[in-house]
């Protein structure tokens, strides 16, 4: 009997979730019979766990609601918002048609001479910018010189190679520009489109801004345009970076 | 696309709503989140190999999307249900019944987890799926599905009154 735990938490972590093989589950519960405090993390890792599906159970017991039934009759009303193309990227916000209709108001498409890291046109090779497109993983976010917030948001398939959304937060200027820059075989980056929407309040806590995205799903006929698929997974997307964005 | 398809895809929608649940805390955007889900999944049928797992495939997918969107949404704080927002006014939450209390504390405590440990811990202690298949849904080393299990625990348990284990 002793009060110290002898065994790995990671190890007690594996015999709760059942990963454990049968003769190491044995060992497992041979050990925890003499040491309770290990036996009381067990304990507490099962009711945990009980906890967690208890509290997210709620959609086993009730009938698949009409608008997730519709999609799945292929009625859903997201099908018809784009005929352009197979909606890969479908608008994701409940309201999106909504959104859509007051886009014209909110948001301002930037002229080639308009000031911006983010303009128009084709990206000079070795530029700030190329290199962020050509290095930067999606979900990274990265501090320029300037003070403004640059991430990429995800990286697309195109028909002729890869588009990848830019997003540049400028707190100084209060405005989010949302970028999309696409490569062709063979050819560099290039903006092709430029979005800009004002940044809402922040409501200074934790440097949280409340955005509602509206720029974002502003790229989707752009994206729709340019044929682009499925956002590159983590590892699909890395390999690219590490081939130099190359077939 | 084979009828299969749809009446398999049809089967997990339960299990689909209770895991997109869990990663936005909120019943609506879960909602929402599966049925880009499905559009997505039908739209893209052809990519599912026959033989594999259907609902890893469609965690997999609803995992994504909601980093997508989470991304769009700017460092935005997990919407949490109304019903579950006002644990924070410690005179209401302490008239609510003790287990749905309970209930609400752990939604609420699963909110607080970073993003890539909340999804880990729903496929896993939610979903059920193995150390391995959770690995593969997420597109991570095994090894980063146990630490992210671990720092997610570490930080759920004292949350849920369950901090009574061994210190290390």
């Amino acid at each position: 009997m002793t009060t110290q735990p002898t065994m790995d938490r990671d190890r007690l972590a594996a015999f709760v979730d059942g990963e454990l093989s049968p003769e190491e589950a044995a060992a497992v519960v041979m050990h925890l019979a003499d040491h309770p405090a290990d036996q009381a993390f067990v304990d507490d890792l099962f009711a945990a766990n009980a906890a967690l599906a208890a509290a997210f159970a709620a959609p086993l017991s009730e009938p698949v609601p009409p608008a997730l039934q519709a999609v799945l009759d292929g009625k859903g009303a997201s099908a018809q918002i784009i005929p352009l193309r197979p909606r890969l990227r479908p608008a994701f916000m409940a309201g999106a048609l909504a959104i859509a209709a007051s886009l014209a108001a909110a948001v301002v498409l930037f002229r080639p001479a308009e000031p911006s890291n983010l303009a128009l046109g084709p990206v000079a090779a070795g530029s700030p910018l190329a290199q962020v497109l050509d290095t930067l993983p999606s979900g990274t976010p990265v501090t320029e010189a300037d003070g403004r917030e640059l991430m990429i948001l995800a990286t697309l398939p195109t028909d002729t190679g890869h588009c990848r959304e830019v997003e540049a937060i400028d707190r100084t200027a209060a405005q989010i520009e949302l970028a999309l820059a696409c490569q062709g075989a063979g050819t560099g980056w290039k903006v092709e489109v430029v979005l800009k929407e004002p940044l809402p309040t922040a409501d200074g806590q934790d440097g949280f801004v409340t955005a509602e995205g509206t720029a974002a799903q502003g790229l989707s006929p752009f994206l729709d345009q340019r044929g682009a698929g499925l956002a590159l997974s983590p590892a699909a997307e890395a390999d690219m970076i590490a081939k130099g964005w190359t077939p | 696309m084979t009828d299969r398809f749809r009446q398999d895809l049809v089967a997990l929608v339960p299990k689909l709503r209770r895991f997109a649940y869990s990663l936005t805390g909120n019943r609506q955007d879960g909602d929402d989140l599966v049925q880009s889900a499905i559009e997505k999944a039908l739209r893209n049928a052809a990519q599912f190999q026959d033989g594999t797992r259907m609902d890893s495939w469609l965690y997999r997918i609803i995992q994504t999307l909601w980093i997508d969107d989470r991304r769009r949404n700017l460092r935005r704080g997990t919407n949490m249900d109304p019903d579950d927002a006002h644990l924070s006014d410690e005179g209401k939450a302490a008239s609510l019944p003790e287990d749905r209390m309970m209930l609400a504390q752990t939604r609420a405590a699963m909110a607080d987890l970073p993003e890539p440990q909340r999804a880990v811990l729903a496929l896993i202690a939610i979903e059920g799926l193995s150390y391995r298949e959770a690995a593969e849904t997420l597109d991570i080393p095994v090894g980063t599905v146990m630490s992210r299990l671990s720092r997610a625990r570490e930080a759920l348990l004292p949350k849920l009154g369950l901090s009574q284990g061994p210190r290390q």
